[in-house]
C-alpha cells in the first residue's frame, strides 16, 4: 500500500503545481487572446457595414 | 456555524458585479448566428484552456468529486485520470475531432447530415438535448446546497439564491452569446483557481497528509487507494469511467463548442492537450477536501447525506477573508459552468432540432432572436428541473447515467462517420435507438418501486458498459443490414 500513497503523494504535488502555474500563465496569456478576438471581431463588424454601404 | 462574515460577502459581491460588467460589456461583438453560438471561430489557445477548464468544472463537479473522495477515497479520483488521458491522447492525435473541425460545422448533428442524412440529424440533436438538459437538471440545486451549507445560511434561502444566481447568468449569456461565456469564464477560471489552490493549500498544511492517507486507509483499506480493489468500484467501475470519459472527450457539447469556436484546427487541439492534465486536478483537488471532511465529519453529523460532508467541513474550518474566496470561486465556477451549458445546448436546439422547421433562410437579426430566446427556455426548464428532481444514488453516478443517453451513440456515430466507410443511416438510427433506450430504461426502473431491486443489482456500471458495448453494435448491424451507399464527409449521396 506505501507505493500508492506515494503515487497519489506525487500526483497531489503535481496538481498543486501544475495547476498554480498554469493559472498565472493562461492569466496572462489569455488577456491578450481576449483583446485579439476583440479587435478580430470588430474589424470583422466593420468590413461587413463597409459591404453593406458598397451595395 | 459558518465562519462567513460581511468581509466574505462584500469578496463574493466585487466579483459578482465584475463579471456582470465583463459578461454584458462584450455584447456589442455580436452581430451573427456565428458569433452569438460560436465566438466567430475567433478564440484563441490561453482563452480556450481557461474557458474549458472554468466550463467543466461548476459547484456541481466540486460537490460530486468531493463525494468521490468521501465514499472511495484516493481511488474516488480515478475518472480524472482517465479524462486527462483521453483529453491528450485526442488532442495530440485528431482522433475524431480534427475531421469533425476541418469539416467548418457549428455543432456535430451537422457534419452527421453529410453521412447519414437530415433524419439522423435530428434525432442525434434530440438525443444531445435530452441528455444534456437531463444532465445540467441537477446542476441548481447541488450548487444552491453548496453555497448554503458553506456560508451557513437558511435552508429556505435556497431556491432564492439559485434563482439569482441563474437570473445574472442568464442576462449576460442572452445579450452576449458565447462571446460572454468566454470572457466571463477567463474571469472565473482566475477567481476559481485562486480559490481553490488556496483551500487546498490550507488543508494540505492543516490535516496533513498523513492524516489523510491514515483516514483512507482507515474507512477503505487498499480500496481507498486502488479502485481495481474498492469493493464498490472494481474493473466494471474502471471500464465504465473509460467508455465514458472517451466518449465526452469526443463529442460532450460544452467541449465541442470550445473546438468548434477555436480560431483553427491546431489551436482546438492545442486545448485539449493544454486542458487535459486540469481533469486530474478536477478529481484529485476536491477529492481531498472530501477526504478530509471524512477525517473530521462523522457520516451522522451531515445526516448520513456524504455529498453535504465537504461543504459542511469547509464552513467551519476555512476562516473569515478566505472563505469569501472560496464563496466567489465556487460561485465563478458554478455561473461559467451553467453560462457555457445554456448557450452550448441552445446551439444543438437552434442549429438542429428547429432547421427542419425553418422554410427559408433566417435573417441573422431573426436568428439572434430566437436563439436568445431559447437560451431563456433553458435557464426556466433549469429552474423548474432543479427544483422537484429528488436525485438518487451518487451524483456522478446519475451524471454518467443521464450524460450516457447520448455519450454513448454520439461517440459511436462520431467514430463511424469519421472512420468506417460502411457505416450509414441504418446503423446510425439504431445506435440513437439502442444508446438512449437503455439509461432512460435504467433510469425509470430505477423510481418504479417494484423494479428498483433490479436496478440496485445490476448497478450502472454493468449498464453504462452494456449500453456503449449495444450502441456500437447496433451500429455495425444496422449498417451491415443496409445495401452499401457509403460515403466520405463533405461528399454527397
Amino acid at each position: 500500500m506505501m507505493a500508492e500513497h506515494w503515487f497519489w503523494l506525487l500526483l497531489t504535488a503535481a496538481c498543486v503545481i501544475w495547476y498554480s502555474t498554469i493559472t498565472v500563465f493562461v492569466a496572462v496569456k489569455g488577456m491578450k487572446d481576449i483583446r485579439g478576438m476583440l479587435e478580430r471581431l470588430a474589424k470583422k463588424a466593420a468590413g461587413t457595414e463597409d459591404d453593406r454601404a458598397g451595395e | 456555524m459558518s465562519n462567513f462574515t460581511i468581509l466574505d460577502g462584500g469578496i463574493v459581491g466585487v466579483y459578482l458585479l465584475a463579471t456582470m460588467i465583463a459578461g454584458i460589456m462584450v455584447r456589442k461583438y455580436v452581430g451573427k448566428v456565428e458569433d452569438f453560438l460560436i465566438a466567430g471561430r475567433e478564440m484563441n489557445l490561453y482563452l480556450g484552456i481557461a474557458s474549458l477548464a472554468a466550463t467543466e468544472f461548476g459547484i456541481v463537479t466540486c460537490m460530486y468529486t468531493a463525494q468521490n473522495g468521501y465514499q472511495f477515497g484516493f481511488a474516488g479520483a480515478t475518472p480524472g485520470i482517465i479524462m486527462a488521458a483521453a483529453m491528450y491522447f485526442v488532442g495530440a492525435t485528431g482522433f475524431c475531432v480534427r475531421p469533425l473541425r476541418d469539416a467548418g460545422v457549428m455543432t456535430i448533428p451537422e457534419l452527421f447530415e453529410r453521412r447519414f442524412g437530415k433524419r439522423v440529424r435530428w434525432s442525434a440533436g434530440v438525443v444531445i438535448v435530452l441528455g444534456g438538459l437531463l444532465n445540467m437538471g441537477v446542476f441548481l440545486r447541488t450548487g444552491g446546497e453548496f453555497l448554503v451549507l458553506v456560508c451557513g445560511f437558511d435552508v429556505r434561502y435556497l431556491e432564492i439564491s439559485m434563482t439569482v444566481l441563474l437570473l445574472a447568468v442568464a442576462v449576460y449569456t442572452v445579450l452576449g452569446g458565447m462571446l460572454s461565456v468566454l470572457v466571463t469564464d477567463f474571469l472565473q477560471f482566475i477567481v476559481m483557481s485562486v480559490g481553490l489552490i488556496l483551500v487546498t493549500i490550507l488543508i494540505l498544511t492543516q490535516v496533513g497528509w498523513g492524516t489523510l492517507t491514515a483516514t483512507v486507509a482507515k474507512h477503505y483499506g487498499e480500496g481507498g487507494f486502488n479502485p481495481f480493489v474498492h469493493p464498490n468500484m472494481g474493473w466494471q467501475y474502471v471500464l465504465f469511467n473509460v467508455f465514458l470519459n472517451l466518449a465526452a472527450v469526443l463529442t460532450w457539447q460544452t467541449t465541442i463548442a470550445r473546438l468548434l469556436a477555436a480560431k483553427d484546427t491546431k489551436t482546438g487541439l492545442g486545448v485539449y492537450k493544454g486542458t487535459s492534465f486540469f481533469f486530474v486536478c478536477r478529481f484529485l483537488i476536491p477529492g481531498i477536501w472530501g477526504i478530509a471532511a471524512l477525517a473530521v465529519v462523522a457520516p451522522d453529523a451531515v445526516g448520513g447525506n456524504t455529498l453535504h460532508a465537504m461543504p459542511h467541513y469547509l464552513s467551519t474550518m476555512v476562516p473569515a477573508g478566505l472563505l469569501g474566496i472560496l464563496v466567489a470561486a465556487m460561485l465563478a465556477a458554478d455561473m461559467s459552468t451553467d453560462s457555457s451549458y445554456m448557450i452550448t445546448w441552445a446551439s444543438v436546439i437552434y442549429n438542429d432540432i428547429l432547421a427542419p422547421f425553418r422554410k427559408k433562410v433566417m435573417s441573422e437579426r431573426r436568428g439572434l432572436l430566437w436563439n436568445r430566446m431559447i437560451v431563456s427556455l433553458i435557464g426556466i426548464f433549469l429552474l423548474l428541473y432543479g427544483l422537484w428532481y429528488p436525485l438518487e444514488g451518487d451524483l456522478w453516478t446519475y451524471l454518467g447515467v443521464t450524460g450516457t443517453i447520448y455519450l454513448s451513440s454520439m461517440s459511436v456515430l462520431l467514430i463511424a462517420c469519421c472512420y468506417w466507410k460502411k457505416a450509414n443511416s441504418w446503423g446510425a438510427a439504431a445506435a440513437i435507438a439502442v444508446g438512449a433506450a437503455i439509461p432512460v430504461a435504467f433510469l425509470v426502473l430505477q423510481k418504479v418501486p417494484a423494479t428498483k431491486g433490479l436496478t440496485e443489482q445490476i448497478g450502472p456500471y454493468y449498464s453504462g458498459i452494456a449500453t456503449y458495448v449495444a450502441a456500437g453494435a447496433a451500429m455495425v448491424v444496422g449498417s451491415l443490414l443496409k445495401p452499401g451507399d457509403a460515403i466520405a464527409i463533405g461528399g454527397t449521396r
